[in-house]
């Protein structure tokens, strides 16, 4: 058979490893939903602090910020997986997969994720009017209750937009992870086409897991769009 | 024995002086009406005396007490306010914007809390807007919401700081009819507005204040017909000539 693009036999090539391809997504997926969650769970503070923290902790957190947020993505994953002394922590059976790459991964992406979340949240929480708090303190409430009741459920609704920018990109960029040879979607597609005769296969494996990346953040954008719909304040806009 | 004695108060921004040397008391079930142009210091005084603003120096009593050894959570409880921009919760309710308070101020139930609301809702007359939210309101519905989220945290006193004063024309009556019923019902109300008629018609007394010194307090008979400054005379001239 002539080498070539889009052949029969390729396409058919994907299909009979598709479990690999999926086992890729679990691990895309397993990856994203923790750098996420540690990108908020980190970024959600750091975004209140910047705003109402002491300075020293507020410049603390905005000089991190500013660190991650320039150094490219691909240098963290490499400097949290050789620079960090992670344990060899086993690998997963099934999936394949080394805990410690995978936590060094999720580390590089959950911080940086951080940094970016952090400033969404710090935008929102000082687009809500001075007026607002100034009145919740007025009826008596302390700086606290003015600003668990009355800023944040604001500031996280208009988050909202933000973090489905953060969501799309944090899942995209899970696959620069193969630069440290975690088995996610990226890496399996590769190695499905480095094997001896299928690099006839390079652009179907591609096109194959764009679509498949493709899927995985448009489905969540609607639903995210749907939660921001959801809770959107009647009349409002945001 | 005064209900609100301001003693000798000094307020600057920076080297802006706003304040200087104001002293004034009113008591109980009281309407004072402060006027003066802008920049005179009029909200610095109102925001002085529920400390959403420090004086320099000076006293302010509440209630013989010196509000600044009260906690200011404490006094602000006391000292409702209701703001010119109206400072509504947006993700709130008319109802839930009054709730808030009372449910974490003043610890009263959700059921309480809700049926408090509502009798203040209904007393500003917008019992019929529980549900809507701010957006969804006229700026007239706004202010009255405000009020009565002030009102709801049962004030000794209310500071209203220019209530009116980014409402359109035809939605300003409304908001000065719950405020004359207020003042009627004998609320003790210290307001800066430049309603002239409300100043006529509610107000016990009024103060004109200009480059943060009361320059003429006084009846509104008195200061509208006979005041003893042409300063006065010229302010409230010009005004009520606006108001017209």
């Amino acid at each position: 058979m002539e080498p070539g693009v889009l052949q029969a036999t390729d396409w058919q090539f994907i299909f009979a490893n598709r479990q690999t391809l999926l086992l890729g997504v679990v691990v895309t997926v397993l990856l994203t939903a923790t750098s996420l969650t540690l990108g908020f769970a980190l970024g959600f503070p750091a975004g209140a602090i910047e705003v109402y923290g002491d300075s020293w902790l507020a410049s603390t957190v905005n000089t991190a910020g500013i660190v991650l947020r320039g150094t490219p993505i691909v240098v963290l994953i490499f400097l949290f997986h050789f620079g960090l002394p992670i344990p060899q922590l086993g690998t997963v059976p099934v999936i394949d997969m080394k805990l410690a790459v995978f936590v060094a991964a999720m580390l590089a992406l959950g911080l940086r994720s951080a940094a970016y979340q952090g400033q969404v949240f710090r935008g929102s929480i000082q687009s809500i009017s001075e007026g607002q708090l100034e009145a919740a303190r007025s009826v008596g409430m302390s700086k606290r209750q003015a600003i668990r009741h009355v800023v944040f459920p604001q500031a996280v609704r208009r988050s909202l937009p933000g973090f489905q920018n953060e969501f799309t990109i944090v899942l995209k960029d899970t696959s620069v992870a193969i630069g440290i040879g975690l088995a996610e979607l990226l890496t399996r597609a590769e190695r499905l086409y480095l094997q001896p005769g299928r690099d006839t296969a390079v652009i179907e494996v591609l096109i194959v897991i764009s679509m498949i990346y493709f899927v995985l953040t448009f489905t969540t954008n609607r639903a995210l769009d749907y939660v921001h719909s959801r809770y959107a304040i009647p009349g409002g806009n945001s | 024995m005064s209900l609100l004695r301001v003693d000798n108060v000094d307020k600057s921004y920076g080297d802006e002086p706003v304040l200087n040397d104001v002293s004034f008391a009113m008591d109980r079930q009281q309407v004072e009406v402060i006027v003066g142009p802008s920049g005179s210091g009029k909200s610095t005084l109102l925001r002085c005396i529920n400390r959403l603003t420090e004086i320099d120096s000076g006293e302010i009593y509440l209630d013989d007490e010196e509000i600044h050894s009260v906690d200011e959570n404490e006094l602000r409880r006391r000292v409702g306010m209701v703001f010119q921009d109206f400072n509504l919760f947006a993700h709130l309710t008319a109802r839930g914007n009054i709730t808030l308070g009372l449910r974490e101020v003043l610890g009263l139930s959700t059921e309480e809390a809700n049926a408090k609301a509502d009798d203040y809702l209904d007393r500003v007359g917008l019992a019929d807007q529980a549900k809507s939210y701010p957006a969804e309101l006229s700026g007239g519905q706004q202010q009255r919401v405000g009020i009565a989220r002030a009102l709801a945290m049962d004030p000794e006193l209310i500071l209203f700081d220019e209530p009116t004063s980014a409402l359109d024309p035809e939605l300003i009556g409304e908001v000065l009819t719950v405020m004359e019923d207020l003042a009627e019902e004998g609320m003790t109300m210290l307001c800066v507005t430049h309603e002239m008629g409300f100043a006529r018609s509610a107000a016990d007394t009024i103060t004109f204040l200009d480059d943060g010194e009361i320059i003429e307090r006084g009846p509104p008979e008195q200061l509208f017909e006979n005041p003893e400054h042409d300063r006065t005379r010229t302010f409230l001239g010009e005004l009520t000539d606006l108001n017209r």
